[in-house]
């Protein structure tokens, strides 16, 4: 009896001896399931999580895929056989079955096998009375995996890949809109057309904003007929006075033009005086200013902003 | 029989229905997870079904049958279970003839889980093209949010399973008192039982009716579960 008493463990040896136990036990669960042990690591902190580079093959070409025939059960809200494909870290964490993707080898990742087995078979997905994959589909997925299933190669590097094909959606025009927007506008609109046929008109059929061409008019076109555009400037997106006779003496009137984005000063008698007055125009993006006295000082400011300069060498 | 004595008189303490439902639960709860994980699920039908029933009956036996299988005598306020936890750390020894209150605790709260997951488990799906007996009587939402809540209930079923091993080994290697051996015997050393225990056994004929009855319900359940569209 006192020998088998003095065998007996303190309950505190006991207890680590539990704790070191359990903490074994989870270490060989997480080697013997790879997934389980990534997820588990991930969870921690202590793995960082794999994340598809945007514009890889996976980005572009294969999680489309996912999205448009998956998610549906294998989401952040539905987890059918407990099988996530809304990230590439959850398709390589795989299923509660194991891993569904095996890198290099798409005959014997579950992943491409339910995709392309026929939809009459009850392992198809997805399943029956749903859109199945395509062939090129099908191809693109088997592509991926069998080219390593990585998150980083770029899109075009995958060979053989089928073509992309991008669906283009037209919007419907929203006529009825613009015709609300253009209402306040509508009377000056039509009296600059008037005084200045084929210089201003809408940008768009569903737009209210407006595209000048003063180019057409060349020397008749100076600084007094641009400043009939004035209560108009706001509503001005492009405007182009190449080969016009404006000077210095219209650079209040562009700037002004609050909502201009494009435009063309190309072969006019502007100077760096004009330019700086242009600095004021935060919506512009493009701007041309070939053959005039412009200096390559006084575009500095438009550059630092971003806006494109269309020059020649005649820029100083 | 205990370790200090094993020459020691033994008095029958637990009846064989109580000792085969107990392993047969080990065994099921085995199997279930083992073709869950493997995907056979007409295997896992099987094994849940099973379970369902042995649960089922193990509830009419903690009513119907033997003292040491019945609630009443294992069910305890929960400041005596803390009563007895607090024994139990200060080295009191509290004999008992069945289970202790701490014990009981832990059977009554596997009998309730495992019975929630045999039911939730009646209404899973696996996601693929298997479907619990009843999961078509309702949405598939339905059925897909109870089968998330069918995979939680196993990891409480784990949690359980992992306090009730710590809890034998507790007992055997820290207070040298072997709980395994008297759930395969049914048997106690005589120093292990409180005095004046007076133990009355329910017949076992009761038990095979009890457990036909509960089969019956659990067939009955996988009969209409087959007659569903």
């Amino acid at each position: 009896m006192a020998g088998e008493a003095s065998a007996r463990l303190s309950a505190p040896a006991y207890f680590i001896s539990v704790l070191l136990l359990t903490l074994a036990g989870f270490g060989a669960a997480m080697l013997a399931r790879p997934a389980f042990g990534h997820a588990v690591l991930q969870w921690a902190g202590l793995e960082p999580v794999p994340r598809a580079v945007p514009g890889s093959f996976y980005a572009v070409r294969v999680a489309p895929l996912f999205r448009d025939h998956c998610i549906g059960c294998h989401g952040e809200t539905r987890q059918k056989a407990g099988l996530r494909l809304d990230s590439f870290a959850e398709v390589m964490l795989g299923s509660r079955h194991g891993a569904v993707v095996r890198p290099g080898d798409a005959r014997h990742s579950e992943l491409f096998m339910r995709v392309s087995l026929p939809p009459s078979d009850d392992r198809a997905m997805p399943p029956s009375g749903k859109t199945p994959l395509t062939d090129d589909e099908a191809t693109v997925i088997r592509l991926w995996i069998a080219d390593g299933a990585s998150p980083t190669v770029p899109a075009g590097a995958v060979k053989g890949a089928p073509k992309l094909v991008t669906p283009v959606t037209i919007p419907e025009l929203d006529l009825a809109r613009a015709a609300r927007q253009r209402a306040p506008l509508a009377a000056a609109v039509e009296q600059v057309q008037r005084r200045l046929p084929g210089v201003i008109d809408y940008e768009s059929r569903d737009s209210a904003d407006l595209e000048v061409d003063a180019s057409l008019m060349g020397p008749r076109f100076g600084d007094a007929e641009l400043a009939m555009l004035a209560p108009l400037a706001a509503h001005i997106a492009r405007a182009d006075f190449s080969g016009t006779a404006i000077t210095d003496a219209s650079a209040s009137a562009l700037a002004a033009m609050t909502g201009l984005q494009r435009l063309r000063l190309a072969n006019i008698r502007i100077s760096d005086t004009t330019i700086r007055a242009l600095s004021s125009l935060k919506k512009l993006h493009s701007l041309g200013v070939s053959g005039t006295k412009v200096t390559d000082a006084g575009l500095a400011s438009l550059r630092q902003k971003g806006v494109a300069i269309y020059a020649d060498t005649d820029v100083h | 029989m205990s370790i200090e004595t094993a020459s020691e008189k033994t008095v029958l303490v637990w009846d064989l229905p109580t000792r085969l439902f107990h392993w047969c639960v080990v065994a099921l709860v085995f199997v279930s997870w083992l073709s869950a994980d493997q995907g056979w699920m007409t295997i896992h039908l099987a094994s849940g079904l099973t379970l369902l029933a042995l649960l089922l009956f193990r509830l009419a036996w903690g009513i119907f049958g033997s003292t040491t299988a019945r609630f009443s005598n294992f069910l305890h306020p929960p400041r005596r279970v803390l009563g007895y936890l607090k024994g139990l750390k200060d080295g009191d020894r509290l004999l008992y003839a069945g289970h202790n209150p701490a014990g009981g605790l832990m059977v009554m709260a596997m009998i309730l889980v495992l019975l929630a997951q045999a039911l939730t488990g009646l209404f899973a799906n696996d996601g693929l093209h298997f479907n619990g007996p009843l999961a078509l009587l309702i949405p598939s939402e339905t059925s897909d949010s109870i089968t998330s809540l069918h995979r939680l209930i196993f990891d409480a079923i784990l949690l359980l399973l992992w306090c009730h091993v710590v809890a034998v080994g507790f007992y055997l290697l820290v207070k040298r008192d072997n709980l395994v051996l008297p759930m395969l015997t049914g048997r106690k050393p005589y120093s292990h039982l409180p005095q004046g225990v007076n133990l009355a056994f329910t017949r076992l004929i009761i038990a095979l009716l009890l457990f036909f009855l509960s089969a019956g319900i659990a067939a009955w359940i996988m009969i209409e579960g087959a007659s569903l569209p």
